[in-house]
């Protein structure tokens, strides 16, 4: 879904940054490329990916905010760097919303920003909700010095409504959907941030209409079925599992739908089921889904 | 390889709360409740919304209610209404016996008793800490700690160690023939697995305690190696976080040999032949990635792989190549609307035999790729698959894991 948003976003002649927060490459791999590091790296026209990894965001934010060189091979205190960095809860969170924060805030030389829009593949729900309160954690502990500065602009772009918000994805299967109406919840009151929408994915939209119904049953009906599968080359019988799982899917995607919106308060989106394989060409068309949405 | 349950040859319309078991070729047609029956734990991982609680739940279900044992789901986190399906009330590591009544109107045998609990973060800490301390004065100045207070309830890693370390004290009081621990989604989930160094990296804990704390003498321990960490955290963080989290370092060694201890005992328990891991996951490529991931994290730490589960698979009649030529005929021949409506006497519009014909190719076409997938996952996991099907009916939530746990 980052991967359609990211695509949808650059063909609108955005400048874009996609961000993997668990580096499983699965991001880059949507995008036509290969796994990609912790640097921007151009994937599409308009397009960059970067995947986080704590410890390197980690090194990077030594080496950029105090002209620290690459520790790696530095005394025992490489260790308590590494420690820091990977080994506490904390500031391994505070990372990930950290190195966003730092991507916003990049300028060009004539001052405009260097991305339109930074768009981040998060963690599992039980997960963001500690990425995104992170900053807010940490400023309950550290109350000065150079870090409590950069926490609180960190803080402050989580929360500005205008810079920050958060896309919920959820399926039309019972579990998910009540899933999403909970994340949504604790999105807004632990983390304080903004829900922009609700992304209904593998939403079933064809239209199944009664006819389809009655006309299958009768092709399958004692009386007509020899001479329907003779007419066909084959049994109709498996297109009544078909058919079905149509009908239940629309009616669990109606019904999915239907529920996001009496809980939620922001539009809720739906996108389509792809039937192609997962990749490039699958973002495309949930990009497409998802323009045509907008329009 | 095996097939695991193959509910998906069971026609839509029978598979309602009907227990119906189809031969399972490579398992000597044993049932995953049976094959896992011996086990004492259950570690079920997963990339997130595989539907990994449910199937956890469903699972303890299944070994309770076939085997007929006294069987606990330790859940992560679980949705509020499952949860209340449960019947667990609130956060707690107590696990809540379900009723024998309330099991019987979801339609689950008679059998065994299935209890559930929830995972405490703050009070599995708060419990570690009074255990391992060595006075009461230092835990509770331990608990009194802000930076302990944040890290026993707002970060994220926490979790993974707090579920492992729940998990094995219910194991240890020994209540329970099973316990099936359903694991948070991350693929740290895993991480206990570098234990018990991984716990806490006890090299860095400790020089970290060195570098920022006061000595013995009260005097700070400057010297050549601290002096650059001591400029760099006071510009960082202001002197008096750094001697907080000093303190807070300090007081947690104090208590590292008992949690080193307790490290090795649960890294012990989970390499027993009494524990096994399932891994679930769904035939998207997401989880499936995830799925692909864990089983090679299992088995780089010679953990023991016991099952695959696959959820939410198509079923095997839209692959029926006879289903597929008679969805081309009618979706690509325009004739075949004025035959059927000669033949059946009643007046039958084109669209409506191509639109039959093309959702049948559509899901024909999806359940083509769900079988390659499934062939990928065998070789990957070397063990026998459990399949279980989509499931879009609506039923309540109960209902819903009794249904699951017929085909487990």
């Amino acid at each position: 879904m980052t991967a359609a948003l990211a695509l949808a976003a650059a063909r609108a002649g955005k400048r874009v940054l996609a961000v993997e927060v668990e580096p499983k490459g699965d991001l880059a791999g949507a995008l036509g490329s290969r796994p990609v590091g912790a640097a921007p790296h151009l994937v599409q026209h308009n397009l960059s990916v970067l995947s986080l990894h704590a410890e390197e965001s980690f090194q990077e934010y030594l080496r950029l905010f105090f002209k620290i060189p690459r520790l790696a091979r530095l005394t025992p205190l490489a260790r308590v760097f590494d420690f820091i960095a990977t080994g506490v809860p904390g500031p391994r969170d505070m990372l990930v919303v950290g190195k966003i924060a730092f991507e916003e805030r990049r300028r060009e030389p004539n001052g405009r920003p260097v991305w339109d829009l930074i768009l981040a593949d998060c963690a599992a729900s039980g997960h963001v909700v500690s990425h995104l309160a992170a900053p807010r954690a940490m400023m309950s502990l550290v109350r000065g010095g150079i870090i409590r500065g950069q926490v609180e602009w960190v803080e402050a772009m989580v929360r500005d409504q205008s810079r920050t918000t958060a896309l919920i994805c959820a399926l039309p299967e019972e579990m998910p959907a009540v899933e999403a109406i909970e994340l949504h919840e604790r999105l807004r009151r632990e983390a304080g941030v903004a829900v922009g929408a609700c992304l209904l994915n593998r939403a079933f939209t064809t239209t199944i209409s009664p006819a389809q119904r009655t006309l299958l049953d009768a092709m399958l009906s004692e009386g007509h079925r020899d001479a329907v599968s003779e007419r066909l080359g084959a049994s109709p019988a498996p297109l009544a599992d078909s058919l079905q799982l149509a009908e239940r899917m629309r009616d669990a995607t109606v019904k999915c739908g239907r529920e996001l919106r009496s809980a939620l308060p922001v539009p809720v989106v739906p996108v389509p089921l792809q039937t192609t394989r997962a990749g490039l060409a699958t973002a495309r068309a949930v990009a497409e889904a998802l323009a045509e949405a907008a329009a | 390889m095996s097939q695991g349950v193959d509910a998906s040859r069971i026609p839509i319309e029978r598979r309602r709360g009907e227990r119906r078991r189809s031969p399972r070729p490579d398992t000597g047609g044993r049932s995953l409740a049976e094959r896992l029956g011996s086990l004492e734990v259950v570690v079920c991982c997963g990339g997130g919304g595989v539907g990994k609680t449910t199937l956890s739940a469903s699972l303890a279900m299944a070994l309770a209610t076939t085997l007929d044992k006294r069987v606990l789901v330790l859940t992560v986190d679980p949705a509020k209404r499952l949860a209340t399906a449960l019947g667990i009330k609130g956060i707690g590591n107590d696990p809540v016996v379900i009723s024998r009544a309330r099991l019987r109107r979801a339609g689950a045998p008679a059998h065994g008793e299935l209890s559930a609990a929830m995972l405490d973060m703050k009070s599995t800490w708060d419990r570690m800490v009074e255990r391992y301390a060595p006075d009461r004065k230092t835990a509770a100045r331990l608990m009194r700690n802000r930076f302990y207070q944040r890290i026993s309830d707002a970060f994220v890693g926490s979790h993974e160690y707090a579920a492992m370390e729940a998990l094995y004290e219910l194991h240890q009081a020994g209540e329970f023939d099973c316990v099936v621990v359903d694991t948070p989604p991350s693929r740290n989930a895993l991480d206990f697995l570098e234990a018990p160094e991984r716990v806490s990296d006890y090299v860095g804990a400790r020089l970290l305690s060195w570098l920022a704390g006061p000595s013995r003498f009260g005097v700070r321990a400057m010297n050549f190696a601290a002096a650059p960490f001591m400029r760099l955290a006071d510009r960082l963080l202001g002197s008096d976080v750094l001697s907080e989290v000093s303190e807070f370092v300090r007081e947690l060694e104090q208590l590292y040999g008992g949690v080193q201890q307790r490290a090795r005992a649960v890294y012990q328990l989970l390499r027993s032949p009494s524990v096994g891991f399932v891994v679930v996951t769904t035939l998207e490529p997401g989880p499936f990635a995830e799925a692909e991931f864990f089983c090679t994290k299992l088995r780089d730490f010679s953990m023991p792989l016991r099952a695959l589960v696959v959820n939410r698979v198509l079923p095997d009649s839209l692959r029926d190549p006879r289903g597929e030529a008679a969805a081309s005929a009618l979706a690509e021949n325009g004739n075949v609307a004025r035959w059927l409506t000669g033949e059946l006497g009643e007046h039958v519009r084109p669209d409506t035999t191509r639109a039959i014909g093309e959702n049948h190719l559509m899901f024909a076409a999806l359940a083509r790729r769900n079988a390659a997938q499934l062939q990928r996952l065998q070789r990957i996991g070397d063990v026998a698959v459990t399949r279980v099907p989509l499931f879009t009916d609506e039923v309540g939530e109960l209902e819903g894991l009794v249904r699951i746990a017929s085909l487990l």
